[in-house]
């Protein structure tokens, strides 16, 4: 009995989080179909009466969805994807290589902009990005973003690569290898678990970025998913299931996305762990 | 052997690109606000030198202390009822065997969507009317509250939207360093006869700390910045009562072309955070050091 | 100059790791997105040798507000506009860039403004917090010279809002005044007439009320909404010139008529007449509480007259809704026929223009100021003209609400402004605050009068 009740109680209660989590999205899911913000208000659980699936024509019509999604998409995957190259650079030449001195300093350097609110800055950077060119390109976003991720993601990899055996390297180096042989072939395999964890965060925190696409970006054509969305959400507000389609459209690809780099997210960190 | 790793060119080559981003779009924008932070610039016309003013006003514009005091129920919400809630539920995921691959992929599923976009998702839920919560409250015969519109409950609903979004990504970090926990300190734990919460306080969260003070510094650092949500749900309203340092800053600059003063909250934003972080370091890293050698 | 080559080879050199560092895939593609639009043409004109006209492509952006339904009347106007326009001007392509009102106007065009990088053509407000401050600083086109060459010197009903030291800085699209929008079969159903004295106005309120109608719909998440409703109350209770009188000493904030007209807005408040919970309300919420049958009256501009004649929009409301302006208070200063009116939105065009780019200007404004457009406007979309049109074609007005709107401008004594295009913008701001925390309950009617009086008294002095 006891023991039953060990085993179903964590259930219980993850069961209420995980619906904690879920009911939102099935009520979007839900209103995306429903024919007015009237049928959403009477029963806003309920099932659809008429599945609606015009909806779904209207908001991609209407929303320009796709165009936001992939200037997101690739926004986040090439900064994801320079922050994590540069960040494991320069944690492996702070942590692995012996310039005491000189690494101390540049790490509290580093560390002090992770402390640095990214959003105070955002007017110095509107001003920078003005004086450099490129306002209204994607080259004044990705800067900032790749630039505003590097101090978490030197963090959290020095902190991975701090953790590795100094054993490990002197053989490698015994082998003949050169320091950035033993960069790319010794420490980044080891450190990968750590690199897909700030590649997550990276995309995540551009995937999210709100602000400087705001201010930044003036062309409907370049702009991200979460100011588009807002765009649509302030000319449509009255319109609940057009803007719940909207969300749909925005969230679904993301889920997917999510669902294929999951195992490789979780299980690499877990492995990482282990072995470090 | 050593002097592998002594190649001053290599370093460089791995250090430099870092540094001079970083740079450029992070310690230079801070140089220019830290100028401007000192004049009266309305982002038009010449601007003036009047030294500490803003500083001063800023210390005595009750918007502005306001918007201290919500970042500060920020830091303690997240501090004191996020973290916790984190461990509890990175523990009883970590805990299971069944499920524990839904429970992974369902919580992280908040912190993978935009936050305009929950922002947005949100309004439905706190909608008065129709809204999700309301309707549900009302089963227990809880009266209509208006969410986002009365100023005595707009700030604790950000919170939990904020909350909502980010818990499940410092459940699996968390989670992933209960995952690596050794099965054998389990197993021995299990033999000595300790149950699930002596195991938990007296092996499992001593054994996580470390990722335990990174959880918390970036819920400090998140809270210290927190803005977007701010900004999609309620825009600091109603009535200020959501209003933080970083959207109050924000509207200044912007919205009222008070660029001088707005860059000098920046600086005052970036005072605190410095502060914070050497708290942190004092408190936490030392401990976490002994723990480590 | 140390400082910018410094940035410049720092730029290079991140740039050049950027590119060696990414895969070659995501770095060209960012490469690319950024620049081809302004490397196609310069690489491909060499290639075309010797064509008789030399025709270069040239874009001009154009920031507009007409986005989502309610503006959609709007949208197609400009959308004609553009195209007769790039239809005459070789090479020329707008770049539209639609954004929300306050979006605009109170985040993108600032932060622009202070980069002295808006966009060519932009949606602007006139009086001293927009037009003005930006014309001062030397960012806004002066239009005086265009405006002779086009010959339209005279043909606008007032500039008033866009023009600085003689110079106008801005052309207003149409005319708006701001009243209640009431549901007639809704008044009928409950036996109200369409108020004509403000005793009349209060009866019907309690009656909706009594029928668990929201009398007034109210969204004030922007302060700007219940702003026009207390802007109106202000010109009643203490008379047309206070409006202007604020600025230039003349009048109080704090004096007994201006805050009986906050006493009167917070007495509302306190009876109930607003919407539950306006302060979270949009807008555009608004609108949506008077077609559902929430609320029964809505105080909004008469720009919104378009959305009640469009089935789309109104559904069963069609052509069921009607207009009266503010009545005349009891005990009010000054002539109570005045209306509040407003020729104060409209676009505004940048300093910096090539010479290409000044006569595609010309030419957008040749064509939207045009006396076919501005009646498009008035049919259309029941905006009043900013430009004088004639008898026969004011005849064509059709749509009631328009007409009544018209008719109470024709017969009105004068016409005030807003006050957010006649005070300081630090006080116009601070009657933000005030409006809201009087909503809230957090502050009687007297104490906004004096709150708003000390700011005025110290923007007066500087």
């Amino acid at each position: 009995m006891l023991t039953t009740i060990k085993k179903v109680l964590p259930h219980f209660i993850l069961f209420i989080y995980v619906g904690i989590i879920l009911i939102p999205f099935v009520f979007i899911i839900f209103s995306s179909l429903k024919e007015s913000n009237i049928e959403i208000a009477e029963s806003p659980f309920g099932f659809p009466v008429d599945f609606v699936y015009e909806n779904y024509v209207e908001t991609w019509v209407k929303a320009k969805i796709n165009v936001y999604f992939f200037n997101s998409l690739y926004l986040s995957f090439s900064s994801a994807v320079v922050g994590v190259i540069l960040a494991a650079a320069t944690a492996f030449a702070l942590t692995r290589m012996r310039f005491a001195v000189a690494s101390k300093w540049i790490y509290q350097f580093v560390l002090i902009g992770m402390l640095i609110p990214g959003n105070v800055l955002f007017i110095a950077q509107y001003l920078l990005v003005n004086k450099l060119g490129i306002l209204n390109t994607h080259w004044s976003l990705f800067l900032p973003y790749t630039a505003g991720a590097l101090p978490i993601s030197v963090l959290l990899i020095a902190a991975f690569m701090k953790a590795i055996p100094g054993e490990l390297e002197e053989a490698a180096i015994v082998d003949g290898l050169s320091s950035v042989g033993l960069f790319s072939k010794i420490i980044l395999p080891i450190t990968m678990p750590a690199l897909v964890t700030v590649f997550i965060i990276n995309f995540l925190g551009v995937w999210n970025e709100y602000l400087l696409a705001n201010f930044f970006i003036s062309k409907d054509a370049l702009r991200t998913l979460p100011t588009g969305m807002v765009g649509f959400r302030d000319a449509f507000q009255t319109n609940y299931a057009l803007i719940c389609a909207g969300i749909i459209y925005s969230v679904v690809p993301v889920f997917i996305l999510y669902t294929f780099l999951q195992d490789k997210i979780i299980d690499g960190i877990t492995a990482g762990g282990v072995k470090g | 052997m050593k002097s592998t790793l002594r190649n001053p060119t290599v370093y460089m080559m791995f250090i430099l690109p870092t540094i001079m981003l970083y740079t450029l779009f992070f310690i230079y924008p801070m140089m220019s606000s830290v100028y401007y932070g000192f004049t009266d610039w309305n982002g038009l016309d010449n601007t003036n030198f009047v030294g500490f003013d803003n500083f001063v006003k800023a210390f005595s514009d009750a918007n502005f202390i306001n918007s201290i005091k919500n970042n500060i129920y920020f830091i303690l919400f997240s501090v004191f009822i996020q973290v916790p809630l984190i461990i509890f539920f990175a523990i009883l995921i970590g805990g299971v065997k069944r499920f524990q691959g839904v429970y992974k992929t369902t919580v992280f599923m908040p912190s993978l969507i935009s936050t305009s976009i929950i922002g947005i998702l949100w309004g439905f839920i706190y909608e008065p009317e129709v809204g999700l919560l309301n309707n549900f409250l009302s089963l227990f015969g809880i009266e209509r509250i208006y969410w986002l519109a009365d100023p005595k409950w707009a700030l604790l609903a950000v919170l939990i939207t904020n909350a909502w979004q980010w818990m499940g990504f410092f459940i699996i970090l968390i989670l992933a360093a209960i995952l690596a926990i050794p099965k054998e300190i389990n197993e021995a734990a299990e033999i000595d006869g300790t149950n699930g919460i002596q195991q938990a306080v007296h092996i499992t969260i001593p054994l996580i700390k470390p990722i335990i003070s990174v959880v918390i510094m970036l819920s400090i650092a998140g809270a210290m910045k927190v803005i977007d949500i701010v900004l999609v749900m309620t825009k600091g309203g109603p009535i200020g009562s959501t209003e933080v340092m970083a959207s109050y800053m924000v509207s200044k600059a912007i919205r009222y072309s008070e660029y001088g003063y707005g860059t000098s909250l920046s600086i005052i934003i970036f005072a605190f955070a410095l502060v914070l972080t050497a708290i942190y370091q004092l408190v936490f890293v030392r401990n976490q050091e002994r723990i480590e050698y | 100059m140390k400082k910018s080559l410094m940035l410049i080879i720092m730029l290079i050199l991140v740039a050049t790791t950027v590119l060696a560092g990414c895969s070659s895939n995501n770095a060209s593609n960012n490469n690319t997105a950024a620049n081809t639009p302004k490397e196609e043409p310069a690489k491909e004109e060499p290639a075309k040798v010797e064509e008789p006209v030399k025709v270069e492509p040239f874009t001009v952006s154009l920031r507009h507000i007409q986005i989502g339904d309610a503006q959609k009347f709007r949208k197609a106007i400009l959308d004609d506009v553009v195209k007769n326009t790039e239809a005459e001007i070789p090479g020329l392509k707008f770049e539209l860039d639609g954004v929300e009102d306050q979006v605009n106007r109170f985040t993108k065009l600032p932060a622009e403004m202070a980069a002295a990088n808006p966009p060519k053509i932009f949606d602007l407000f006139g009086g001293a917090g927009d037009a003005f401050k930006y014309a001062k600083a030397g960012r806004l086109l002066d239009l005086t010279p265009i405006i002779q060459e086009l010959g339209m010197d005279g043909k606008f009903l007032n500039l008033g809002q866009f023009t600085l030291d003689g110079k106008v800085y801005g052309l207003p699209i149409g005319g708006s005044t701001e009243g209640f929008f009431y549901n007639q079969e809704m008044f009928t159903k409950l036996g109200i007439n369409a108020p004509t004295s403000f005793e009349e106005l209060e009866a019907a309120a309690e009656t909706l009320k009594k029928n668990n109608i929201t009398p007034i719909a109210m969204g004030s998440k922007g302060a700007w909404v219940p702003n026009m409703l207390m802007n109106t109350l202000v010109g009643r209770y203490a008379g047309p010139d206070v409006v202007n009188g604020f600025a230039t000493g003349t009048a109080k904030w704090s004096s007994p008529e201006v805050v009986a007209a906050f006493a009167k807005y917070e007495e509302w408040e306190k009876n109930g007449y607003f919407t539950k919970g306006e302060l979270g309300l949009e807008y555009g919420d608004m609108l949506n509480q008077l077609l559902t049958g929430k609320a029964g009256m809505m105080f909004d501009g008469s720009w919104r007259s378009s959305v009640f004649k469009d089935v789309e929009q109104a559904k069963d409301l069609t052509g069921k809704v009607g207009y009266f302006s503010m009545p005349a208070v009891p005990d009010g200063k000054g002539d109570q026929t005045y209306v509040n009116g407003n020729y104060g939105n409209g676009y505004g065009f940048s300093a910096d223009l090539s010479e290409n780019e000044l006569t595609a200007v010309k030419a957008f404004i040749k064509n939207l100021y045009s006396d076919e457009m501005q009646l498009r406007g008035l049919l259309e979309d029941g905006v009043l003209p900013s430009m004088k049109l004639s008898d026969d074609a004011l005849a064509k007005v059709e749509d009631p609400i328009v007409k009544v709107v018209m008719d109470i401008m024709k017969n009105s004594g004068g016409a005030f402004s807003h006050f957010d295009s006649t005070i300081q913008s630090d006080v116009y701001k601070v009657t933000e605050e005030q409006i809201q925390l009087l909503i809230a309950g957090r502050i009687s009617a007297q104490e906004a009068g004096d709150a708003l009086q000390k700011v005025q008294a110290a923007a007066n002095a500087k």
